[in-house]
């Protein structure tokens, strides 16, 4: 009960009192107020939970009252207080939403357990509010990994392409460079202006390689975050995230992870994307009443993340083509092909391999290494560092 | 001072790439045998001596690391320069686990293709000498004369 904010508004003080007097001992100090209009005054000043309101007072009424807070304050509960046999009013106050009402003369412990009950349910729409908001951050979060993940692929792909005609106008410009500083080309006319077209062409491949350079950096580094991960807390997060769907199929979640050491330092964000994908992928495989098993085991230097489901399994021709992108068993629309193409992009960019097992009838097992300790590798920049390295070494 | 062409072999999908690259090296005054692709690129080596091959890794049908693992199988003191497009460096490094002398990143520095080619053909040069001293040894210690 302690830590419920309670505002008790009736015109009678001598009643107010003693109910307030009476809360007190049980650990409740309601905030008092004597009109409907000292009521809204007070819910102004200081946010409440549940507002106990008598029905009858001169001026503004009960109900008039209950009207401006659940406008207002749409989370706050209000408990109604109704004259004997006035069963109307008590209705039509739930009407405009109060949680419930209670008839005077009211009996103290009845009127507690109401107003427990009616804070428990701030705390459910809370929670309810909260998780959604958790979910939609997710989805997104999820969507955006996807994206950039194809989007990675199409960069690198047209990166590429640009590479080789890059190349081509690369070597031309050089080789004609080549033959006009000759001997015999020193005395041709208008020498300048060919050098200086040729230079130009060869700062604007420079440029133009930057940029390819920067895109194919792009599809391989992405934004990573590395920090220390609690894998057993991760799966419990992936695990919250899909329930709902799991537990709509009957299909139930065990996690067997218990190992000395579940930390690892990693990237969390990307980490949950990979368990989310292989976990939302087992239900989809998996019949009601089926299983789905999420272990941790710690080898050396290493830690296997393993899904593990009871499904129909994955037929042996498709096995290799699992992790291709646009490849896809779902019908056109409800599958994108790129789960588990993304999973392992993931995994493999944080040092990890995945692995699967499957046998038809019998369930799929998808297991994932990872290192216990992820080191930042040598981006392109930093190669182009040890190249340059290279070259003053060799001069030297 | 009289300069010793490098044989080239230079293998890649791109005709126009092969072609400019090859007249510039040409101009350089290397000799320089083109290839298409990998199954074609072993055949010159299976005819001609080839010093450094300068070898393209992402080429359609036999692949510049199927090519260049043959290439290790079958002339192994022939040295391979490869040439990637992806710009990942991974490749590269498989590259050179699998006995590639370097690797060169495309658009690549003509710079760093000359010196890169200069090293490929120091080491060929080198361990070409040691085999032959090798085999005087065995040669002289056949005849009995050691």
């Amino acid at each position: 009960m302690e830590g419920i904010r309670l505002l008790l508004v009736d015109d009678e003080e001598e009643f107010r009192r003693t109910i307030a007097k009476r809360m007190t001992l049980r650990g409740i100090s309601p905030e008092q107020a004597g009109t409907g209009e000292e009521c809204l005054s007070v819910l102004e000043k200081k946010p409440v939970d549940v507002v106990v309101l008598d029905v009858k007072m001169p001026g503004m009424s009960g109900i008039e009252a209950l009207y401006h807070i659940k406008e207002k304050y749409p989370k706050t509960e209000v408990i109604l207080l109704t004259g004997h046999a006035a069963t109307q009013d008590g209705v039509e106050g739930i009407k405009a939403g109060a949680f419930d009402y209670l008839s005077k003369p009211i009996e103290l412990d009845h009127l507690l357990g109401k107003i427990k009950q009616a804070y428990d349910k701030i705390r459910r729409e809370e929670e309810k509010l909260r998780e959604a908001e958790f979910r939609e951050k997710m989805e997104q979060q999820m969507i955006a990994t996807e994206r950039l993940a194809s989007l990675g692929t199409l960069a690198a792909g047209v990166a590429h392409e640009i590479n080789n005609p890059l190349a081509i106008i690369k070597e031309s410009a050089g080789w004609m460079k080549l033959i006009l500083n000759k001997e015999e080309f020193a005395e041709i006319p208008r020498k300048q202006d060919f050098d200086m077209a040729l230079d130009k062409i060869e700062k604007g491949v420079e440029r133009a390689k930057r940029i390819t350079l920067k895109l194919l950096g792009f599809a391989r580094k992405g934004d990573s975050v590395l920090a220390e991960v609690d894998l057993k807390e991760l799966a419990g997060e992936a695990i919250q995230l899909v329930g709902r769907e799991a537990a709509n199929r009957e299909i139930e979640i065990v996690r067997k992870m218990d190992v000395p050491e579940n930390t690892i330092w990693s990237d969390p964000y990307q980490l949950r994307q990979v368990l989310l994908n292989l976990i939302t992928n087992a239900i989809h495989a998996t019949e009601s009443g089926g299983e789905i098993t999420i272990k941790l085991e710690v080898t050396g230097e290493n830690v296997a993340l393993i899904v593990q489901d009871t499904g129909q399994g994955i037929p042996k021709e498709n096995l290799e083509k699992i992790f291709e992108p646009f490849f896809s068993t779902k019908s056109p629309g409800e599958g994108t092909g790129l789960g588990l193409f993304v999973t392992r992009g993931i995994v493999e960019k944080l040092g990890g391999t995945i692995e699967v097992e499957s046998q038809l009838g019998n369930g799929t097992s998808f297991c994932i290494k990872l290192p216990k300790y992820l080191e930042v590798k040598e981006d392109l920049e930093g190669n182009h560092h040890a190249d340059l390295l290279d070259k003053i070494v060799k001069m030297g | 001072m009289i300069k010793i062409p490098t044989r080239v072999l230079l293998v890649d999908d791109e005709k126009d790439f092969v072609e400019m690259l090859s007249l510039r090296l040409k101009e350089m005054g290397e000799k320089v045998t083109l290839a298409y692709n990998g199954q074609e690129c072993l055949e010159i080596l299976e005819k001609e001596n080839i010093d450094v091959v300068i070898l393209d890794i992402k080429m359609p049908g036999m692949d510049g690391i199927e090519t260049l693992t043959e290439i290790k199988k079958r002339f192994p003191i022939v040295e391979v320069i490869m040439l990637t497009g992806h710009g990942t460096t991974e490749t590269a490094v498989e590259g050179m686990k699998l006995g590639a002398f370097d690797y060169l990143m495309k658009p690549a520095d003509f710079d760093d293709l000359t010196v890169k080619m200069e090293g490929a053909r120091k080491r060929k040069d080198e361990q070409e000498e040691r085999i032959r001293k090798a085999e005087a040894t065995f040669l002289l210690r056949k005849s009995g004369n050691i």
